[in-house]
């Protein structure tokens, strides 16, 4: 007794230095970043103009009435909202079946898994080119029998849905891969059972695997939804924003303030309140999947 | 063994990355980013080595890594870059955030001042200084399908904005559309094509650039010249061309699906060069056309300056002096793709003739007229201007593909131009 007190502290002393590289590494590269973050969205940093260094609400009072803003947000929100249910239906249905209606065919899960490692920019210019009439196959192809198809890029919905559908191709073997994680974690002998009792296989989908992945889908949904917060590449390679200001979601905004007119203040504000953003998605994210884990 | 050797290898090239190479008086550091001419011109150390006597570490980066080098040197004042790659439309900031220092000394004291083009050295000609030495001035031109429009009943190309609508209309087919221009919202993009229409029918920026910045964009004239722009993209343009950049024009017409385009002459280049264009044959090359107002071709100029904090101005000089020589810039009209030089005695030399003339005879004369037509603040030399010509061009953006009415969109951007002046 005496012998394993004596070895316990040192042991735990031994663990917590362990961990010492893991915080510095947060410290520095997550948490000094955002705390400068913050601190610079109450400043007035010009790259031109200079560093106002009094401390100033400017930058959020002018948030609140900025036109360009408030537009991004609406844009940021169509672009997440659709696209995550696009990518959490096509990455379920493909887990689902693999998992369960072609338990054969595992070995060509592999095959789902390319889009994810495809760098973005390259997504965005393949996109780019099928949405491009002149240039895309898909096009020529409909071209043949004398179907024109409509200029994806050139309206407002459209541009959305482009960004959306080359997302949704890029990102839905993630959603693919955590939904098989969690069918291998859910018992088959509820199947099985329900089977026995007569139930067809799209009532055993509805009724009880839909039901156990909740958690699972809740999850996903919102890596996701936190992810295309943070959509860029594919606006910026695909519509530069446009047509208009159509796909000028709010972390593109962010970038045009910064990087385009300087006002890196005012940028940190814009990235301020996308964190605050997140931070509450996610927070009541969490809420709902503890409900659902006490329910 | 491998990987030590990879090892090896990748601390040389970090050490290569890292080490900051120490300026002394008669060694420069100089950045630019990469096109023909800087390419060309990182070649040419050895030779700035023999008519100096310094030597130049030349530095040729992506043009966002250079933004970010540049960016972190000149807030950080750390003096280590003596020569700096200079676009024309950066240049009011830069001054304004007291990044450059003039060279207008140098450039008066120069015995070949004369041989400069006016255009691209007045472009740099602010608040009564010289703050850089152009060695690129591109500028407008048209391109178009010689047989497309032959067999359309027209032997010569539109000479006017309305003529072009005409034939444009004319010869739209559903294989070969009528003609293209850069639509994708950018300062650089459409708000470098769109002023060549609205100048030329009589609309502008400002009230009365430089005396009054008022804005004035929301006039009938740049309505008629907007219309007109939404007209050719969308009622005679390749399907999708309300989203087309430089890069979807070059291709169009490179695939010989466009009967014509007008765009900056590096674009038109592109497509007339048999090594890319597969109707190069057929493809020739015509002035921007004139409206009511006259021509009002693009004009984009990039030169090289000197850091504020250079150490050795004197020395800096000598390299901007010697690069954009005569002599520097016939040998990289040779050795690159380069048309875009700013001298009139390159342009009149022989050897760079024929390199030009073999790929079309017009090219470089047309491109001279051009370029004496263009004015030097065919986008206004602002220090704003990046973010107005942003806003600016995403309303005009948002015309074409008609997320808002013409009228709509030019009293939107007049009202934010103003709101970007204020602040």
């Amino acid at each position: 007794m005496n012998q394993i007190s004596g070895v316990q502290p040192v042991l735990q002393r031994s663990y917590r230095l362990m961990l010492l590289p893991a915080v510095i590494a947060v410290l520095v590269f997550a948490v000094l970043p955002l705390v400068g973050m913050f601190v610079l969205s109450f400043t007035g940093f010009d790259l031109v103009k200079g560093w106002d260094t009094g401390f100033t609400f400017d930058n959020f009072t002018k948030l609140a009435s900025d036109k360009r803003f408030i537009n991004s947000v609406w844009v940021m929100l169509a672009l997440s909202v659709f696209g995550v249910i696009a990518q959490v239906i096509a990455g379920t249905l493909i887990a689902v079946g693999l998992e369960k209606i072609i338990p054969r065919w595992r070995h060509v899960r592999g095959f789902f898994v390319v889009p994810f490692v495809v760098p973005h920019v390259a997504v965005a210019l393949v996109w780019l080119s099928l949405f491009t009439p002149t240039l895309s196959p898909i096009n020529a192809f409909f071209d043949l029998f004398g179907i024109t198809i409509p200029a994806f890029l050139t309206t407002r919905w459209g541009a959305i849905s482009a960004i959306v559908i080359a997302d949704t191709w890029a990102s839905f073997p993630f959603v693919m891969l955590l939904i098989l994680a969690a069918l291998q974690g859910i018992s088959t002998d509820l199947d099985e059972a329900a089977s026995i009792d007569g139930a067809t296989k799209m009532q055993v989908f509805w009724r009880i695997t839909l039901p156990l992945l909740k958690p699972a889908l809740l999850m996903v949904a919102l890596f996701r939804f936190i992810e295309t917060i943070k959509h860029f590449p594919l606006i910026y390679v695909m519509t530069n924003g446009g047509p208009g200001r159509a796909t000028q979601a709010t972390n593109y905004y962010a970038f045009i303030q910064t990087f385009q007119n300087s006002k890196v203040s005012y940028g940190a504000a814009i990235a301020v309140f996308l964190f605050i953003f997140a931070a509450i998605i996610s927070f009541w994210v969490a809420r709902m999947n503890a409900r659902l884990s006490d329910a | 063994m491998t990987l030590t050797k990879l090892t090896r290898l990748a601390s040389a090239a970090m050490a290569t990355v890292f080490t900051v190479v120490p300026a002394y008086a008669e060694d420069l550091n100089v950045i630019l980013f990469s096109m023909p001419y800087t390419n060309g011109l990182a070649e040419l150390e050895a030779d700035f080595e023999a008519a100096t006597g310094m030597t130049a570490n030349i530095e040729v980066v992506g043009q966002d890594v250079f933004e970010n080098r540049i960016t972190l040197s000149f807030t950080g004042k750390t003096g280590d870059i003596d020569v700096v790659h200079t676009p024309v439309i950066q240049v009011q900031r830069w001054i304004e955030a007291g990044w450059l220092q003039p060279v207008t000394d140098g450039v008066n004291g120069m015995d070949s001042k004369e041989d400069i083009l006016a255009g691209p050295l007045d472009a740099y000609l602010v608040n009564g200084d010289y703050w850089a030495l152009p060695f690129f001035a591109e500028t407008g031109m048209m391109a178009y399908r010689k047989d497309v429009l032959a067999a359309a009943g027209y032997d010569s190309p539109p000479g006017t904005w309305a003529e072009l609508v005409e034939v444009a209309k004319a010869v739209h087919s559903d294989d070969v559309a009528g003609f293209a221009m850069r639509a994708a919202p950018g300062q650089g993009f459409n708000m470098f094509v769109f002023p060549m229409i609205m100048r030329a029918y009589g609309g502008k920026f400002f009230a009365d650039y430089p005396n009054d910045l008022t804005p004035a964009l929301n006039s009938p004239e740049t309505l008629e010249a907007l219309n007109l722009y939404i007209d050719l993209i969308n009622n005679y343009g390749p399907p999708g061309a309300g989203n087309f950049n430089f890069s979807e024009v070059a291709a169009s017409s490179q695939a010989g699906k466009l009967a014509m385009l007008v765009d900056g002459t590096s674009i038109a280049a592109q497509s007339i060069d048999p090594g890319k264009s597969q109707v190069a044959e057929h493809m020739a090359i015509a002035p921007v056309p004139e409206g009511p107002n006259g021509r009002s071709p693009a004009i984009a100029v990039h030169g090289i300056g000197i850091p504020a904090d250079a150490p050795n101005p004197e020395a800096s000089f000598k390299f901007i002096e010697w690069a954009t020589s005569e002599e520097t810039l016939t040998k990289i009209a040779l050795a690159q793709p380069y048309p875009d030089f700013t001298r009139a005695s390159v342009a009149a030399n022989p050897e760079v003739i024929a390199k030009y003339e073999s790929i079309n005879p017009d090219f470089l004369n047309v491109r001279v007229d051009m370029l004496n037509d263009a004015i030097g603040h065919y986008r206004p030399l602002l220090p704003q201007w990046p973010e107005l010509g942003a806003a600016i061009g995403e309303h005009i953006n948002a015309a074409v593909n008609g997320l808002e009415t013409p009228e709509e969109a030019l009293a939107a951007a007049q009202d934010e131009m103003a709101e970007i002046l204020a602040e």
